[in-house]
């Protein structure tokens, strides 16, 4: 018995949700989160989201100065973002093809920031409306 | 692969994830939470609260770090010079698979 811990974008908790129907999946819990990754270096990355960031400013902006120091805060990556964080209670031989449900349905072309799983044992599950324990409480 | 669930005080996260940060251990995942402890949580009075709202820090580390990271929370995390009731719990949990979603490839 595993559990798959899994976090991913707000916007794609639905497409995850569907994706996990598809792989038979259909009981899970989330709750939102705010998290950070590494600190990112990666200029192929950092380099057009600043330039797309800085477009979006206002055109009216008297100081550039400003609005470009608030761009690279918001990239400097110390700052908290909302994700979703789901948690899978799996036998162990459908894992592999959650995960790669998962990480099907959460790419993006963005990629930093897509999120991480996480795979844990789990000593025991019980089903509260039978008493049943063991592998029979999954689903 | 560990995870460490740490449980602090609220006015205690932005210190702790800021001594992780310089640390080394930048990735984080915070949870806001209530709970209570084995003191049954406060009373005042005739009333009783045992729903005190903290916050959950999650972070996955690789084994050899494990003692770094605990370090790091307990010396932030702890009011006072002796630390008192309420300053938290550290769980430590073994994590067998973690993937990155971006690249698809596995490890942290």
């Amino acid at each position: 018995m595993k559990e798959i811990m899994a976090i991913v974008r707000m916007k794609r908790t639905g497409a995850t949700k569907r994706a996990l129907i598809e792989a038979g999946v259909a009981g899970f819990t989330a709750f939102k989160v705010t998290g950070r990754g590494k600190l990112l270096d990666h200029s192929e990355i950092n380099v057009p989201c600043k330039e797309k960031l800085m477009g979006m400013a206002a055109s009216d902006v008297i100081d550039r100065k400003e609005s470009e120091e608030q761009v690279v805060t918001f990239l400097d990556d110390k700052r908290m973002f909302p994700r979703r964080m789901f948690t899978i209670l799996a036998y162990d031989e459908d894992v592999p093809r959650i995960i790669e449900a998962i990480i099907k349905a959460n790419r993006t072309e963005r990629g930093a920031g897509d999120g991480k799983i996480f795979v844990t044992p789990v000593n025991n599950a019980v089903r509260v409306r039978t008493g049943e324990s063991g592998d029979a409480a999954i689903w | 692969m560990q995870f460490v669930r740490a449980i602090v005080r609220p006015e205690k996260k932005d210190e702790v994830l800021e001594n992780l940060s310089s640390g080394g251990f930048n990735a984080a995942t915070v949870v806001d939470v209530v709970g209570r402890g084995k003191q049954k949580g406060i009373r005042m009075g005739d009333i009783y609260y045992d729903e005190i709202p903290k916050t959950l820090i999650l972070v996955a580390i690789e084994d050899a770090d494990t003692d770094k990271i605990v370090d790091i929370i307990l010396r932030t995390a702890k009011t006072g010079t002796d630390g008192n009731f309420g300053d938290g719990k550290i769980f430590i949990s073994p994590v067998e698979e973690a993937y990155t979603i971006s690249k698809g490839t596995k490890g942290l």
